[in-house]
């Protein structure tokens, strides 16, 4: 008896250290010290909802996590604080909360908490920049019950589970005692805990021993946190983010120039990884809205595209490849491979031009204003080199590069009527991060109304009750009938000549030697994605 | 009236003028919220900031409500920091104060000013007298293509130059960053450049011009050491036109130091501008040129002070 109670003991004794090792191996403070990263800029604020956020919020992942998101690696849709989820009809999504998760300030993850940080949001009335992002409904949540949350937008959503990997979960109880604070103090549940902002230089972060990730099997990262405190550096000088890199005070250096990452080719130090984004630079003509007429004419717009050297234009752009005729890459809901980039043939736009203007087509009116935002990277030499392209084919050209407070009046509709006859080509970048291209389709294409300034299609110069009637079908439809609906879609719009893409932009990083970074079109700097080599 | 009092009152008035200046000229160059939120933003956010900032009175009303407050020490609050659009919430409750923001980044820009005077005055000082006390020698002629260096010299490219040099090749030095003495020896040497050569020129210069007096003359055929000569006698004389340079160049450097506090990420006033150019921050704009502009008119109304310290025979607000 007492032989088996002394193995009993033993048993119970080498369990409990196990089990105490164990956890202390697995809590054990990151062995590596403080992760640099040199960012582009400053974000605006560090609210929840600014996860979306590619850029203005770098690193905020690593604090504020989100119900889903997209494996950076895979690119499938995978559970973060949500364990499952399935969807009961067109606008409803019921998702099973994780259970055991605390937020940085010890309160409890609860169904009631998440349905909290959803609305609060998703809220249109609180008009978070997330909403560009919102679908055709109004999105609300309810707790069923301890672990579930009901999603539901007010419309037949099929992107609902996309919107869902956007915006941040946070402290309910910061959100109810001490609101002014979610924006300067993320309190979420991730791996990292916000430590301080100091404005214009950067923000920190230290590793939380009590992150959830650390005891579970279907934690995202392609490993556990490697570093005991972060730090992201603000620096809006492409040259000072290198040599943070170059000089060891950084570890990753973010976006720089392809002539910078050309040289870290022969660099022994450091190393620039290049991947695809879902970024397009794209030219725009002026079409239904206020347009002169001679843009009316479809020959006339083919013309001005085949005029452009698009294999230039991305080599130009530098850290680029050519997009195959369409603003999303192939996997995208609607990506249409018989769709081809526009073959520069001067001569074949010289001849449509000729036949336009047989056909009493006002040619010679046609003067193309080509316009970029001076915050887009390179954008003078492009404009430079679109408008000498658009010359040799003989259509008259002026070239603008406009600050911000010049250019976004100018491409929303609130504006055209102050431009009569404009005859803009606007050369503009734009993401198409869902992996479908509703958003897209709808944003660009679908006809603004001028009495409703805020509708999704503000910024869109076009105008077809046809392509309308079946945008809206084809937004509503799901799985299959949505491919093929979108798919006949892109083809509509680029048979019409509005938009003519011209590079798919890579985004690169500095990586310091001696750094593993795994690299996917998710921008969002997450450290457990990142350690130090072995 | 007393001179002080009268140069008080006309500064006022100069500030009152630039603010006014300011003020209009930020509303010209589009619609404020637009420009802050950008063309994504929709309706309802613009609105929002619209109702919470006042922009949708009348500009009249605005520049009279921003007068008030400045009168009153309400310097408003900024669109940007700690900001998102809450409706239910006023700006005043959520929105950081300008003033607090403007505050946090004072020191570094006296401390980046500072440090830059501190190097460039002694130096400039003594390459102007060395110059002016041999001329025609090799140490002239290096003073005059040296300091002609500082002038010419781009910051943006000397600061890039510096911390190649001192940062990635030596690991001397940080890239750029704040809190650490280490922080500033970079920034405070790309600023320090232009200084260095502009007061060395005027040093030369007005030295040149004192040592050719007869008052040197005699004192050298007194017996009087050289020394003493160009440093107690010389020097002095010639002190007004090099306070007065002293006095543009810390102007400058409060004024001009945007490029080096954004090379180096250094968070100094200039930055902030900058910054808040970007993001048509607009009350921040408008505190931080006036806080400038308030500086710029200190530092004048020192160096005024300066000359009568230095020359007591002038007399100051009377013609002469």
């Amino acid at each position: 008896m007492n032989y088996l109670r002394s193995c009993g003991l033993g048993l119970l004794w080498a369990t409990g250290s196990a089990l105490a090792f164990a956890a202390v191996a697995a809590n054990a403070e990151p062995a590596h010290g403080t992760l640099v990263v040199a960012v582009n800029q400053e974000p605006q604020d560090l609210a929840a909802q600014g996860t979306y956020k590619e850029i203005n919020a770098t690193g905020l992942r690593n604090v504020v996590e989100t119900l889903i998101a997209v494996d950076p690696v895979s690119g499938e849709m995978r559970g973060v604080l949500a364990t499952g989820w399935e969807r009961i009809d067109g606008s409803t999504l019921r998702f099973t909360i994780r259970q055991g998760v605390k937020f940085h300030d010890g309160t409890e993850l609860t169904a009631e908490a998440v349905a909290k940080s959803i609305n609060w949001v998703w809220s249109p009335e609180k008009a978070f920049t997330i909403q560009e992002y919102a679908g055709p409904g109004e999105i609300t949540a309810t707790a069923i019950d301890e672990i579930t949350v009901e999603v539901v937008s007010s419309q037949a959503d099929p992107l609902l589970e996309f919107r869902m990997t956007l915006g941040g979960i946070s402290s309910a109880a910061q959100l109810d005692n001490s609101p002014e604070e979610h924006f300067d103090t993320p309190v979420g549940t991730g791996p990292y805990v916000f430590g301080e902002w100091a404005k214009g230089q950067y923000w920190t972060a230290t590793y939380n021993p009590d992150w959830w990730g650390l005891g579970a099997d279907d934690a995202y990262g392609t490993t556990k946190p490697a570093y005991s405190d972060l730090k992201f550096v603000f620096r809006a000088e492409d040259a000072t983010r290198v040599a943070m890199v170059q000089s060891g005070e950084a570890q990753l250096g973010m976006f720089p120039s392809a002539d910078e990452c050309a040289r870290a080719a022969n660099a022994a130090d450091y190393d620039c990884v290049t991947g695809p984004s879902t970024t397009y630079l794209y030219g725009r003509l002026d079409h239904s809205l206020h347009a002169h007429p001679v843009l009316a004419d479809p020959r006339v717009r083919e013309a001005v595209f085949l005029s452009v050297d698009i294999a230039g234009i991305a080599d130009l752009q530098g850290m680029a490849s050519v997009p195959q005729g369409q603003l999303g890459p192939k996997g995208t809901i609607g990506f249409n491979d018989a769709v081809q980039p526009y073959t520069y043939d001067p001569e074949r736009a010289m001849a449509l031009l000729a036949e336009a203007k047989a056909d009493g087509v006002d040619v010679d009116a046609l003067n193309i204003e080509v316009v970029g935002r001076d915050t887009t990277p390179r954008i003078k030499p492009i404009v430079e080199a679109i408008g000498a392209m658009l010359n040799i084919s003989g259509v008259e050209t002026t070239i603008k590069v406009q600050t911000p407070q010049e250019f976004n009046p100018r491409v929303r509709i609130a504006g055209y009527a102050d431009e009569p006859d404009r005859q803009m080509m606007q050369v503009h970048v734009k993401g198409n991060p869902s992996g479908d291209y509703g958003l897209l389709l709808h944003s660009n294409y679908a006809c603004p109304d001028i009495n409703d300034p805020k509708g999704p299609s503000r910024s869109s110069v076009y105008c077809d009750a046809d392509f309308d009637a079946r945008l809206f079908e084809a937004l509503a439809s799901f799985g299959n009938d949505r491919n093929e609906r979108m798919k006949e879609l892109v083809r509509y719009v680029h048979d019409r000549h509005l938009i003519v893409p011209l590079a798919l932009l890579d985004r690169g990083y500095l990586v310091k030697a001696g750094t593993e970074f795994t690299f996917g079109t998710d921008h969002r700097i997450q450290a457990v994605y990142l350690k130090p080599a072995e | 009236m007393p001179y002080l009092l009268k140069r008080v009152i006309n500064s006022v008035l100069l500030l009152l003028i630039t603010v006014s200046f300011v003020f209009f000229a930020c509303r010209m160059i589009g619609d404020p919220a637009l420009n802050m939120l950008g063309p994504g933003a929709n309706d309802i956010a613009l609105e929002n900031l619209r109702r919470a900032a006042g922009l949708n009175d009348p500009l009249w009303l605005q520049w009279v409500r921003y007068m008030g407050g400045l009168l009153q020490g309400d310097f408003g609050v900024s669109y940007r920091y700690g900001f998102s659009v809450i409706p239910e919430a006023d700006l005043k409750d959520i929105g950081v104060p300008v003033v607090d923001l403007v505050a946090e980044r004072l020191p570094a820009t006296f401390l980046l000013a500072g440090v830059a005077m501190a190097i460039a005055v002694p130096l400039g000082l003594g390459m102007g007298v060395i110059a002016a006390a041999y001329p025609r020698h090799l140490a002239d002629r290096l003073v005059t293509v040296l300091s002609l260096a500082g002038v010419s010299i781009v910051q943006f490219w000397l600061g890039l130059m510096l911390i190649v040099l001192f940062a990635v090749q030596l690991g001397l030095l940080p890239t750029g960053g704040y809190g650490e003495p280490a922080h500033v020896v970079l920034p405070a040497l790309t600023l320090a450049a232009r200084p260095i050569g502009r007061i060395a020129q005027v040093v030369r210069s007005a030295m040149l011009d004192e040592l050719a007096k007869p008052y040197v003359v005699t004192a050298r055929a007194k017996g009087v050491a050289e020394w003493r000569v160009i440093l107690l006698h010389a020097l002095r004389n010639a002190a007004i036109p090099i306070i007065t340079m002293i006095g543009d160049e810390l102007s400058a450097l409060l004024t001009g130091a945007i490029l080096v506090e954004k090379i180096f990420a250094w968070p100094g006033i200039g930055l902030l501008i900058i910054d808040s150019l970007s993001r048509s921050d607009l009350p921040i704009i408008q505190v931080s040129i006036a806080v400038v502009a308030t500086l710029v008119i200190i530092v004048n109304l020192l160096v005024d002070f300066a000359y009568r310290i230095i020359d007591p025979q002038i007399q100051l607000g009377r013609k002469a």
